[in-house]
């Protein structure tokens, strides 16, 4: 409606739309244009009235309406015209009916034939609305009149802004006093309808009924709600609503409500049997109802799955096929003995070739139905260090230790001191070897970890002096002279908030409040490329497992996905409706999920960039993500405490662990999955038992059509133990190949 | 909180409006950052609105200049990310182009090197001097080293040459670089008169950097030179776009000899001089 605003709205598009057959009133299924003008306040009556279709009064109706609108604004030349045009007749310029034109519209018409008495009497309430012009509120006129206003309060808000409180109330009256079973989901209505009213009152500049209306129902939402309707609270005038962009956003997008069909029912009948059509509009105009066959669900399920900023996701944002298995490993024998190794390389790759044709086409068990192709995104191929890596890792893999709920992993906690609060991220590389800090005074700095030093590329005068052709010259290049245990990487000109070792540990990539992501080399310690896109805030990084790629998220609310050799972004996930806080790819790198402040999860697929998966739940933004190293389950911490598992394949919800009392700023799974680590800003490690909850997923029915969850309520038995730190933040978990857990943080006395 | 009447009144009033918003623990810097703010941006549009008064030919300053100043200012400096509707259009653009093949053996993946940071942001001038030893000065190779103007660079020097290297390399970027030359002044040396055309010396350099690139600080000393060896220069190696390191040879030509060393401020015509 925003855009039907104080203007001459096109006259005759609304001729059109009025003569379109009108829609049926369940418009929620496919009313999915946006086109304000399309849900015009008469066809949506439908139901309740026996309106008559659109046909020749209606048109001469708006076309009085018109013509009445261009006398007020003495356009007596234009009204000239278009009466000649039209063909009507000059007594039907009596501005003898210039009814208040902020009437329920809905209502007015379609009560035009049968209820004339109750229309006219609402419609003598109701006084004028500010767009339409000055109208006289008067009483309801004779029968030919009472259109005109009708129409042109088409082009004004919904109703008088005193009379939302009355809607309101008796909405909630309504509620109260069904049945238990319908009430928990119905009352999902109260909190969009009751932000869409206020942002309504705002925006049509009327203040203090706004600020009343605000008063009187704001204490009644859910508190999870609490964060928004304070900023809510402070958006009193039409100006500071458009710097919001996430408010906008909100105006503009549907907010998504699941209801079972009967409650649905219900509420269809009781907003239509009463005049008050203005909730019916608001919810038709601003709400997306997916409804569903099947029982209604209790409070504890809706409050599992709503919170988000657009309530919650449609069943069909779920339902792309998401290949979530993992990439077949390139074949490399684990050498027996250490001399064979060069051998085995030489094997490994024709190997690698080999299973690529045997998963073609036929289900041998080689081939995961749920992981995608090896060519379907295109990925560098192995260089032999990489192969040579591959070899170290299968070796530590041999010496992991198993874990499990008797077994529980030795926490190492590495506490970054004297860092006055400015440690903004951390990052270990995959073998443990390197750590980086990224700081808020926008420096990087890289620490290693094992007694062996950092060591940079020789100068060029050096290099000259070297020996080329001897055995070791990958060591000779190195320099000793500035071997150092740390080294700074300087060059960002704000706060470093996202920071990312490349797998093959040449690379650091770090992103940064002034909006550039910068690559650095770990073999000479300078910057190499600086990446911009972004003109936001850069609020975290990740390279992709196989390396080449990476993404970004944002102030901008959209994320990116680069490669290191392109100074564009290849991809753009946009969608989200606030800042994009937390981004991670996939273990097959195929797939992206994003966290936002939109206290939404999006998983996007990197070949087409689309959204995949909507996940809501989360209270808060989120700030951490991980994905289960089977590839199938992600879990996501936030600043409400709570760690959600999500499997991704049916889009679902699997469980949720309660016991942080602050934000979950770190996520992780040991490296065969059976153990999750959460770490928050309440100084503790927990560790809960990730096999424990995806096992009871296994022989459950996930039919998926209803969407329902039943969460047990089992957060204390899957946890396996809360470790507390002195006062230091958990900011960065990490497990080693050998199922050590790395902690660290910043000391925060 | 302390007595009330220690605190100035706008101090009040800034902790009041916090307790509004909902934030209930701050640093006590808080309220004075936030005042500063305040009085900065106030006046600022306060100013802009007089401008805009006087435009019109208005004595006072009145509501539509306010407003006028505050929208002008917000398009400026609070822009707010793109609309939704842009972003998804852009997006949906993007996404259609397939993903590029990677090609495959070519050394460390980087973009072409003008979106690198991985050139010589400076070059050396090269000092003709007369054979003729006068006053036994030696000259030194003036570096300059430049923060090229918008582009954020860490001053590794590249590969020294002597014919001039372009040095605007990477793309443009929002920050304000400054560019300034370090000259480094010739030593006057009492030392033995050189008839050679090297020159030898030591360049150190030590590069503190600060939170804004804007303050790009090189310190250069040279030490005494002592024989007329090889010239060495210690730079760091650039990997240019190939696997191997560029590895170079550093000839600084120099001619001993003082009196040609004037410092050539015409030559510099092309920098900013800090």
């Amino acid at each position: 409606m925003a855009a039907v605003q104080g203007g001459l709205v096109d006259a005759k598009d609304e001729i059109d739309i009025k003569t379109e057959p009108t829609a049926d009133g369940f418009g929620n299924n496919n009313a999915s244009d946006s086109r304000v003008l399309s849900t015009p306040p008469g066809s949506s009556a439908a139901a309740g009235n026996n309106k008559p279709a659109a046909g020749t009064p209606e048109e001469q109706q708006t076309l009085l309406a018109v013509l009445q609108f261009l006398k007020k604004n003495k356009l007596s030349e234009s009204a000239e015209i278009l009466r000649r045009e039209a063909g009507l007749p000059e007594d039907a310029l009596d501005p003898k009916g210039t009814d208040g034109t902020g009437a329920g519209p809905g209502a007015a018409a379609g009560s035009a034939d049968t209820d004339a008495g109750d229309a006219s009497s609402l419609l003598s309430r109701v006084t004028v609305s500010s767009s339409a012009g000055a109208q006289a509120p008067t009483k309801a006129a004779g029968e030919d009149q009472p259109d005109v206003s009708v129409v042109l309060s088409a082009y004004s808000q919904q109703g008088d802004p005193a009379l939302y409180e009355v809607y309101y109330s008796g909405l909630k009256r309504f509620i109260e006093s069904v049945l238990d079973c319908h009430r928990a989901e119905l009352s999902q209505v109260f909190y969009p309808l009751f932000v869409h009213m206020y942002l309504e009152l705002v925006y049509n500049n009327h203040e203090s009924e706004a600020k009343a209306f605000f008063e009187k129902f704001s204490g009644d939402q859910e508190c999870y709600y609490e964060e928004d309707l304070r900023i809510l609270s402070s958006l009193t005038k039409k100006e500071h609503m458009r710097g919001n962009e996430t408010l906008l956003d909100f105006r503009t997008s549907k907010f998504v409500l699941r209801i079972s069909r009967d409650s649905y029912q219900l509420l269809k009948r009781h907003l239509q049997e009463r005049q008050n059509n203005q909730i019916w509009n608001i919810i038709q105009e601003h709400l997306y109802i997916d409804i569903f066959d099947g029982m209604p669900r209790s409070k504890s399920q809706i409050d599992a799955m709503s919170g988000s900023l657009a309530g919650e996701a449609r069943r069909e944002a779920n339902k792309a096929k998401v290949y979530y298995g993992l990439l077949k490993e390139p074949e490399i024998e684990l050498p027996l003995d250490d001399e064979d190794e060069e051998a085995e390389n030489e094997e490994g790759k024709p190997k690698k070739k080999k299973p690529k044709k045997d998963s073609i086409g036929n289900k041998s068990k080689k081939q995961d139905p749920n992981a995608p192709a090896q060519t379907r995104i295109p990925l560098p191929e192995l260089k032999d260090s990489d192969k040579l890596d591959k070899i170290m890792y299968l070796k530590e893999a041999t010496k992991k230790i198993r874990l499990g709920s008797d077994n529980l992993p030795s926490i190492c906690f590495y506490t970054f001191l004297n860092a006055y609060q400015g440690l903004t991220a951390v990052d270990f590389t995959d073998d443990s070897s390197l750590i980086a800090g990224g700081f808020a005074d926008s420096t990087v700095r890289v620490w290693s970890v094992t007694p062996k030093k950092l060591r940079k590329v020789k100068t060029a005068a050096d290099l000259n002096l070297i020996d080329k052709e001897s055995d070791d010259v990958l060591e000779r290049i190195m320099d000793e002279k500035t071997a150092s245990e740390s080294k700074v990487l300087y060059g960002h000109s704000g706060p470093v908030y996202g920071i990312s070792f490349s797998p093959d540990r040449n690379y650091l990539l770090s992103s940064s409040e002034d909006a550039t992501i910068r690559l650095w080399s770990l073999q000479t310690f300078t910057c190499l490329v600086g990446y911009k896109g972004h003109n936001y805030p850069v609020w975290d990084t990740q390279f992709s497992p196989h390396g080449y790629y990476f993404i970004s998220g944002g102030h901008d609310r959209v994320a990116r996905l680069w490669a290191t050799d392109h100074y564009q972004p290849l991809r753009i996930f946009a969608g989200h409706l606030a800042d994009v806080t937390c981004t991670r790819f996939h273990p097959n790198s195929n797939y992206v999920v994003t966290g936002s402040s939109d206290r939404t999860i999006r998983l996007w697929d990197v070949l087409t960039g689309n959204c995949v998966r909507i996940f809501t739940g989360h209270k808060g933004p989120i700030h951490a993500l991980a994905f289960s190293p089977n590839g199938k389950f992600l879990a996501s911490g936030a600043t409400d405490g709570r760690v959600l598992l999500w499997d991704i394949g049916h889009g679902l919800m699997v469980s949720e662990l309660k016991g942080h009392t602050d934000t979950v700023y770190s996520l992780r799974f040991s490296r065969d999955g059976e153990i999750l680590a959460s770490g928050s800003m309440d100084n503790t490690v927990r560790l809960w038992d990730a096999m424990k909850a995806f096992d009871d997923l296994e022989t459950d029915d996930f039919t998926a059509a209803t969407g329902h969850i039943h969460l047990q309520d089992n957060s204390q038995e899957l946890l396996l133990g809360t470790y507390m730190s002195k006062s230091t933040p958990v900011v960065h978990l990490h497990f080693t190949r050998r199922n050590l857990l790395l902690a660290a943080g910043a000391y925060n006395p | 909180m302390s007595a009330p009447k220690t605190i100035p009144k706008d101090a009040q009033v800034m902790i009041q409006i916090l307790k509004d918003m909902g934030v209930t623990e701050y640093e006590p810097r808080v309220i004075n950052q936030m005042l500063e703010f305040t009085y900065r941006y106030v006046t600022t549009i306060i100013e802009d609105a007089k401008i805009y008064a006087t435009h019109a030919k208005k004595s006072n300053v009145d509501a539509d200049d306010i407003k006028l100043a505050i929208q002008c200012r917000m398009d400026q400096s609070f822009t707010s990310p793109p609309p939704r509707d842009f972003l998804l259009e852009i997006a949906r653009q993007k996404n259609q182009t397939p993903l590029p093949l990677i090609k495959p053996y070519t050394g460390p993946r980087l973009p072409p090197d003008r979106y690198c940071l991985t050139a010589p942001n400076y070059r050396l001038k090269s000092i003709q001097k007369k054979v003729a030893p006068s006053a036994g000065r030696i000259s030194v190779p003036r570096l300059s080293v430049g923060a090229v103007s918008s582009r954020p660079t860490t001053p590794t020097l590249g590969t020294p040459s002597v014919q001039s290297v372009s040095t605007k390399v990477g793309a443009p970027v929002s920050l304000t670089g400054q560019r300034f030359t370090v000259q480094i002044p010739p030593p006057s040396q009492t030392a033995t008169t050189k008839t050679k055309t090297d020159d030898s010396g030591q360049i150190y350099f030590f590069s503190i950097f600060t939170n804004n690139p804007l303050c790009l600080f090189l310190f250069v000393s040279t030490a005494t030179p002592s024989t007329p060896a090889v010239p060495n220069v210690l730079i760091n190696p650039s990997l240019i776009g190939s696997k191997n390191i560029l590895i170079t040879t550093n000839m600084v030509s120099q001619n001993a000899g003082g009196e040609s060393l004037k410092r050539k401020h015409e030559d510099d015509d092309d920098y900013d001089a800090l």
